[in-house]
């Protein structure tokens, strides 16, 4: 239990090169552990919006909505799985699905080691210590996309370049959906539109 | 009886009325908007700062209407000068608006000469009168008699055009006696004359903001299309205005640019604070229609504030030394207080004189309780005694509890006192993180020297807590491993 749950993704940030490996060959990945690592990355993000200190808080908090923040990081979570596992699939990567999101996930926990303790220290700080404050966020940042090329390069047993080709084709593929996606509503909602003023002009001629 | 009764009646319907009409409405006075911009850009209603009493029209003054009047001045003893362009005259007239003198000319070698369409006229402390006579191509002084001291004609100088027309629309002059012209189709900056009037240079030029796409288009194209291309020349400056100090405040109407408000020095460069949460430029948020504010003059008020007109929307808008905005207030249309064209803005005592162009009068505004108020409070901030300032940033709290400025003056106050933690909640409403820095590094250092002796104990009593545990683990466990070889 501990060992999947907190010793395994805590060794995974640290050597990313053999756990991911273990995640894959091993079945040592757990989908629990990673949709965890995603819902507590969406919790940082709204805690840090509501509860980083003054200085470094630049949130008009009128505008903080919950639902909004969840959808600014699930929705890019899974466009990021389902278009990176299209992509891969054509390309010959070894990932299934489930790989994709375990890989993502666990890439997902050094934002939330970091966000935490920073919240909280964000609160004692002077202005000339915040720029601590930023340098760390963006580690964390860089940290998760270190853990993400690593991931995708294992799983998919990939070389550098390949890996970092696919990555930037995931991003363009991501863009296609959202694009496909919008297009796909309009046209829905003007079929819609068309049924619905049939059905009017036929209610009122009659 | 019937008749007692109805007399009755109407008497108390007369009284009625009477009493109706003695009771002031309750409502604003102002026939405008006022608002203020909140820390988030927004334009947030704000009570009235000024509130108009009357207009001063010519006819009020008892001699002829105002023909296109282009300028006020109010001089340190405080007789109004207002420049009638249109009728080549100057009014002259008491701090109570009565009319004291015309002056509509001067004598030079025996004759009388006039003005030609004068468009600007400062009067300094020995009541000597500078009139930009735009129309005649000169500066001509006058003493507080309309006597003619001396004229300051075309300048000449190797830095000057040979087709150079001098046309000067508006000046300053500090108290040595240097005159400051803005000049028509001058974009070098404002021109600077000394007491004797010889030209010495330009000070203060607004810079060419870039344009990186226009940059890259002009590389594109030919030498032929090149030259049937806009220059990118400075803007003019549209007015100018001294402070006691001798620093030259300046206008430009550029509606592109981020700072149409510049405070020179000697030397001619800007030095106006810039420490308001946004840009020190009349509305920040505007529409296309009718767009950024254009600034068409500034007049320092003291104590550090200055207002400038904005000819966009025909508003006040005045700025502490700081650049913080501190109120806003006027508008577009035909009532007493609301403005159709304005040219010029003076301050007489409390009262605030906005020159109209178009309606040919000078309206005269009054502080209402809040905007004395913030004059006050501003006023004592700015000399340093923010202990006194705190009171009437109270008040005008109860005021307008939106009024950040309040907030922060109330901050200050507590810091220069070492409450250093009241101060904290004082800047977060005032969304001042500077000074919440400040005084949250005060109450940090605070905190630690009363309580690291009591963190440290507890550490310390932890770490030792810690080791005899680990030791009688050790001591146990090596008991046991004895016990099991049989030592026991």
């Amino acid at each position: 239990m501990k060992q999947d749950f907190i010793k395994f993704p805590l060794h995974l940030i640290f050597h990313p090169i053999d756990a991911f490996w273990d995640l894959k060959s091993d079945n040592r990945g757990r989908l629990f552990v990673a949709l965890a690592a995603l819902a507590l990355t969406i919790i940082m993000m709204i805690l840090q919006k509501q509860y980083a200190g003054f200085l470094v808080n630049y949130i008009d908090p009128r505008t903080i909505n919950s639902i909004i923040e969840i959808a600014t990081v699930a929705v890019p979570f899974f466009l990021w799985c389902m278009a990176n596992w299209a992509v891969t699939t054509l390309m010959e990567g070894e990932g299934k699905f489930r790989e994709i999101v375990l890989a993502t996930g666990y890439s997902l926990i050094p934002v939330i080691l970091v966000y935490a303790p920073m919240i909280v220290i964000s609160r004692f700080m002077v202005q000339e210590e915040t720029a601590f404050y930023y340098l760390f966020n963006s580690i964390a940042f860089f940290w998760f996309v270190l853990l993400l090329f690593i991931g995708m390069m294992t799983v998919h047993q990939y070389t550098v370049v390949k890996t970092i080709v696919t990555m930037v084709l995931t991003l363009i593929v991501m863009g296609i959906i959202v694009f496909l996606g919008a297009l796909v509503f309009s046209m829905l909602q003007q079929l819609y539109e068309f049924g619905y003023n049939i059905y009017r002009e036929l209610i009122f001629r009659t | 009886m019937a008749r007692t009764v109805k007399r009755w009646l109407v008497l108390l319907a007369a009284v009625s009325l009477l009493l109706v009409n003695a009771v002031p409405a309750a409502a604003s006075p102002a026939p405008y908007e006022s608002y203020n911009y909140n820390y988030w850009k927004e334009a947030v209603p704000s009570p009235d700062a000024y509130l108009p009493k009357r207009t001063i029209s010519g006819r009020d003054l008892g001699i002829s209407e105002f023909k296109d009047p282009g300028d006020v001045n109010v001089s340190p003893s405080g007789l109004i000068y207002i420049l009638d362009s249109g009728n080549n005259r100057i009014v002259v007239l008491d701090p109570e608006f009565k009319l004291l003198r015309v002056i509509d000319g001067f004598m030079t070698e025996g004759s009388k000469e006039s003005f030609n369409l004068p468009g600007g006229l400062f009067v300094n402390e020995e009541e000597h009168i500078y009139i930009a006579d735009t129309g005649n191509s000169r500066v001509v002084v006058l003493d507080g008699e309309g006597r003619l001291l001396h004229i300051i004609t075309e300048p000449e100088s190797d830095i000057l055009s040979t087709q150079f027309q001098f046309q000067p629309l508006k000046l300053t002059v500090d108290h040595v006696g240097r005159v400051y012209v803005v000049a028509q189709g001058v974009y070098e900056g404002i021109m600077q004359f000394d007491e004797s009037g010889t030209f010495i240079g330009y000070v203060g030029t607004n810079k060419v903001e870039r344009d990186y796409g226009e940059y890259i288009w002009r590389m594109l194209s030919t030498k032929a299309q090149r030259a049937q291309m806009v220059l990118f020349v400075p803007t003019e400056f549209s007015n100018a205005d001294i402070d006691p100090k001798g620093f030259v405040y300046a206008t430009n109407i550029d509606p592109g640019s981020n700072e149409p408000i510049k405070r020179l020095n000697p030397s001619g460069e800007d030095v106006l604070k810039r420490f308001g949460y946004y840009d020190v430029k009349g509305d920040i948020r505007f529409r296309n229609n009718p767009g950024p504010s254009k600034l068409i003059d500034v007049k320092v008020l003291g104590d550090g504030m200055y207002s400038v007109l904005d000819a966009t929307q025909n508003r006040v808008f005045t700025y502490d030394d700081e650049g913080h905005l501190l109120y806003i207030y006027g508008g577009k249309g035909n009532q007493v207080g609301t403005l159709k064209t304005p040219v010029a803005i003076e301050q007489s005592g409390e009262h605030h004189l906005v020159l109209d162009r178009g309606k040919n009068n000078l309206v005269v505004y009054e502080p209402s309780r809040f905007g004395s108020r913030v004059n006050e409070a501003v006023a004592l901030h700015y000399r340093g005694e923010d202990t006194e300032a705190v009171n009437i940033w109270r008040e005008v709290l109860k005021l307008n509890a939106n009024y950040d400025i309040a907030y922060i003056g109330i901050g200050k106050s507590l810091l220069m006192e070492k409450k250093n933690e009241e101060a904290l909640g004082y800047f977060e409403l005032g969304m001042d993180r500077k000074s919440y820095s400040v005084a949250f590094k005060r109450h940090r250092r605070e905190m630690m020297k009363e309580h690291f002796g009591t963190f440290l104990t507890a550490v310390i009593a932890l770490i030792v807590i810690l080791i005899l545990t680990r030791v009688a683990a050790k001591w146990r466990r090596r008991r046991q491993v004895d016990r099991e070889a049989g030592f026991h």
